[in-house]
Formats: structure tokens, sequence, C-alpha cells
């Protein structure tokens, strides 16, 4: 039996270095997939998507809010053929109701353990309209390897640079933040896998960078500890989001590889300002992330922000705007006020403006995004940054023998496409 | 119904209900029967006590509930969406009230339509 799995492509915000990342969804879904099924996998950010009668069965994974309106079209297009197509991903739960009017099945939850029943069903022609285990979450225990191997590899190499590999080491959140649907994606706990399994994944890796998505490590001392000193003997390179500010933990993080963290910089206090210190104290390098449009800012603290980040050496800065996606408070509370003005799900791209901000109109927010990106970036460009980061993890490869170097056979290539060699 | 001592003047007990997709919710309760025969219900956001959905994402079908329970006909019901104050640093995290008025289809409540109330407001509607 064949199964076409799609990760469906979306547009990249115009200005900005575009990296495709291996997918993470997808891969472990995979996992989960029976052994006897036959796996086709197409990310359409890197490759071209081939609609034809070849699979019996179609699977489309969503991450992104963007994702939606193409997932959509491409299950039209396959189910016009008299194929049946089931969505499942973060995105496909965002968007449930609307995904099921395009879809023969929706899966909503997370996959381990529970896909036999899907593939039974569809042998027996009885796929139900929706497999709803949002509620359930799996055993963390049950959570293996992800199946990389559906991934073209040669497509997520810029210029003979390979991109980071996707990996979790937990699931769920404690916090409710206010732009973040973690909550009902993943649920209210913090769910951390057990370490064993975490280090039986990462030592099949064969990738030495890694981004590790889970949403904040902070969420359990012990456990971050623990993780870490088992990370130490495998030498991995890695990003993630938030890593706690006691001083062994950070310790700790730095000798298992931490490369660099995206930290939410959220103000202009001295806890913004030390908390980056103290990273950069234990060889951590931090990508700052910047929502802007929140209710609280007005144009100067916008400002004030930017030149403040400029201030505190921060290694990279990401500036988003608010984007009021569904399942979050934003999205809530914006509802209830009447402010939301753009419902076009390809517009809730973090870069575009879909609601009336409070201090200031949406063609000025969108004005003061830009000038964020501009003015952070007008003595060293991003990419001579980037150039930065990667130098250090290089230096750290090189000297405990990490190092891989970057591939001259496809050093034409980004992302599969053709472009001019370097120098 | 669950009784916890640190409810408020807005809330006396929870109200567990079945949230989207079916996910086991729970709100802030409080249900005043006004002597002009109105029947007020404040439901109240309980964030991280509430394993499912939130209110406000929930709210005719959440609406529709409470007022079958209690019974109540569409007519006499009013209905308030109150999110208590986390004292967290951001400023979206205080308390608010939203007046709700629904559109009414076959004794169910749809459409939902929020207006801001101003702490005074909400204790006029109380006291009816």
């Amino acid at each position: 039996m064949k199964f076409k799995l799609i990760y469906p492509r979306w547009e990249k915000l115009e200005g900005q270095t575009i990296f495709n990342l291996p997918p993470h969804g997808p891969v472990v879904m995979a996992a989960e997939i029976p052994q006897s099924v036959e796996i086709d996998f197409t990310d359409e950010n890197v490759e071209e998507l081939v609609i034809d009668n070849n699979p019996d069965f179609v699977g489309i994974s969503m991450m992104l809010t963007t994702q939606v309106k193409r997932g959509w079209e491409i299950a039209d297009q396959y189910r016009k053929l008299g194929k049946k197509v089931i969505f499942g991903g973060i995105s496909t739960m965002l968007h449930a109701e609307e995904t099921m009017l395009h879809a023969d099945s929706v899966f909503l939850g997370e996959v381990e353990g529970r896909l036999d029943e899907v593939f039974r069903d569809f042998h027996k022609n009885d796929l139900k309209k929706i497999y709803n285990f949002l509620s359930k979450p799996p055993d963390m225990s049950l959570i293996g390897p992800a199946k990389r191997d559906i991934l073209k590899k040669d497509l997520y190499y810029h210029k003979g640079f390979r991109m980071v590999d996707l990996f979790h080491a937990s699931r769920g959140c404690i916090y409710d933040c206010y732009p973040c649907a973690v909550r009902y994606l993943g649920g209210r706990g913090f769910r951390p896998r057990p370490i064993d399994r975490v280090v039986e994944e990462l030592s099949q890796m064969d990738n030495n960078r890694l981004f590790i998505v889970d949403n904040s490590l902070a969420l359990d001392t012990q456990w971050e500890k623990d993780l870490f000193r088992a990370m130490i003997p495998l030498k991995k390179k890695w990003v993630s989001h938030t890593i706690e500010d006691k001083d062994e933990v950070l310790d700790l993080a730095a000798q298992a590889g931490a490369w660099y963290v995206y930290q939410a910089v959220f103000d202009t206090s001295d806890y913004i300002k030390n908390r980056i210190k103290q990273y950069h104290e234990y060889g951590i390098a931090v990508e700052g992330t910047i929502l802007l449009g929140l209710d609280n800012q007005t144009e100067d603290d916008i400002k004030r922000l930017v030149d403040f980040l400029l201030e505190i050496e921060l290694d990279l800065a990401e500036f988003t705007v608010l984007a009021p996606f569904p399942h979050t408070k934003a999205y809530s509370d914006l509802l209830k006020q009447g402010r939301i003005f753009d419902t076009d799900w390809n517009h809730y791209n973090a870069g575009k403006v879909v609601y009336h901000p409070k201090h200031m109109s949406a063609e000025r927010l969108t004005e003061l995004y830009q000038y964020a990106w501009d003015t952070f970036y007008k003595d060293e460009p991003q990419s001579m940054k980037m150039f930065n980061l990667i130098n250090k993890v290089v230096s750290r490869e090189i000297a405990d023998g990490t190092y891989t170097p970057r591939r001259r056979d496809i050093a034409d290539l980004s992302f599969g496409k053709k472009v001019p060699r370097l120098a | 119904m669950e009784i916890n001592p640190h409810f408020n003047k807005y809330m006396d007990h929870y109200f567990n209900f079945s949230g989207q997709w079916d996910s086991p919710s729970k709100c802030g309760l409080k249900i005043i029967n006004r002597k002009d025969g109105k029947t007020l219900a404040i439901a109240t956001e309980i964030y991280r006590q509430n394993p499912g959905t939130p209110v406000t994402e929930w709210c005719a079908p959440l609406a529709t509930q409470i007022m079958n329970e209690v019974p109540c006909p569409p007519e006499q019901f009013i209905f308030i969406e109150h999110t208590p104050d986390l004292r967290s640093k951001l400023a979206f995290y205080e308390e608010t009230f939203d007046l709700v008025t629904f559109e009414v289809r076959d004794q169910t409540l749809v459409n939902p339509n929020w207006t801001r109330l101003a702490p005074e407001q909400v204790d006029e509607i109380m006291e009816g």
C-alpha cells in the first residue's frame, strides 16, 4: 500500500533569509505508520508536488496556519481523483472545523499508538471523519525515534551547508502565554520524554546540529539537568528555546552543546539584560524573539526596544508582529473586541498585521516592524551575524572532533535549486 | 458541583462542560436569580485550572448548556464572561467583564457578541 505524505508549501516572509528546515511533524507521524505501508514523502517547500493516481491513501501534515489553504487545495485535487485524504499536525488542530470540509478524515492530537487504527479503518473502507485524541496524550515512553529516512536529505542543504535537524525532548507547557496555542495543542501539563528514549533517538541521528523544538526546556529543573548530563557524551550542538537561568543548569547546557537559544525579549528591563549576559557568560549565543504590536506597546516603546536590543548585544534578532492564531488568548481577546479585520489565513505569517493595534494603525505597525528589522541589521546584516554564529559552532566542533566539512558536491545548490557557487 | 473556599463575588462554584472536540473543560460560575425574574450567569475563565476549552472559544455552547441546566428561557437569560486578574506582568491578564449577547436559533444560543463592562456595571446587572 502506498501512502503519500505531503507537507504543503507556504509563502516565506519578504526580504528575509530563507532556511528550509527538515520538517518534524511528518517524521514523527511516519514513525507510527505500520511498517507494511510504503511512504512517499513530499515537502513542497523544497520540491514540486506531482498530484497523480499513484497513491492509495494521502496524508497532509500541516504545522503553520499559512499552510492550511494550500493543504486544502491539495486535498481537493486528490479527492477529485477519488483518493481518501487525512489531515494531521498542529495547524490541522488549530483549523480543524474548516479542514474537515476538505478532508475524508482529520486526526487531532498526538499519533503514538494511534495510527494502526487509522490504517485498519482505511483498509476496511471505514475511515472515521475525526480521530480525536486531543485530551488523551499518549504515554511519553511510547515516543520512539522519528522516521527521518523519509526525508530527501540533500534538499536540506544551503550551498553545501546542512540545516539543523528538528528534535523534541518534551511536549506540553504549564504556561498560558498570550500569543501561544500550546495549551490547546499539547495540554497544560509539561510532559518530558524519558531520558533514555531521548538519548536513543539522538544517538541515531547522523546530523550533529539540532534544533530542540520543545516550547521551553525550563519547566522541570531536575529533568533538564538529567537531560543535559545525558547529552554531554553525544557531543551534539543545538539550538533551543529558553533554558533555565540557574548557573548549574546553564553550565550543564553549555557542556551538552547548547549553541544558541531563542529568548523572548518583551521589555527593556535589567532582567532581560542580565539574562542575555548570563547566556553569553556560558558561551551560549542568543537570538532574541521580539513580538511587536502588543497592547502595551506604543510607537516609542517599539523604538526604545530596538535600541535596547543593540545595547545588549544580541547575536541575532527575529521580529514578528502579533498574529492572533485560533485557540490563543490573543485571538479570544481581539475577537471579543472586534479588532480582527483580516481572516485570510495566508496572511497569518507574523509579518502582516491582521488586527487593529491599540496604540497605532495597522499601517504604522507594519512600518515599525520594517524599521525594527532594518535598524537592528543596519551595521551588520543578518547573513553576517549568522555567519559569526556558524563560525562559533564550527570552532567547537573542530575542538571536539565532530566537525563535518561543507559538502562541495552540492555547493551550487540551495535547497535543491541551482544558485551561484561560493568562492 | 465542586465548591472552593477561595471563590469570590463573581464565582461560587466550578462548572464542568464538554468543550470543543469533547474536551473535558471547566469554568467558574455564579448564577443569580434576579428580582425581575431574569437569570444572570457569570462564567469565569480559570486558565490553568481549566484543562480544556477556554470560555471565550466555547461561549455560545457553554451559555446554552448553562441556560438549559438552570433552566431558563433565552429571553430571561443574561450571560457575562469574566476573566480574573492573574497579577501577571502582562496587561493582557487583567480582570475583564464582557456582556455577551446571542442570536437564538431553536432554543440554542449562537453568534456571540461581546460588550466590555466596567466592574460597576457588572454590580448593577447583578443587583438587577
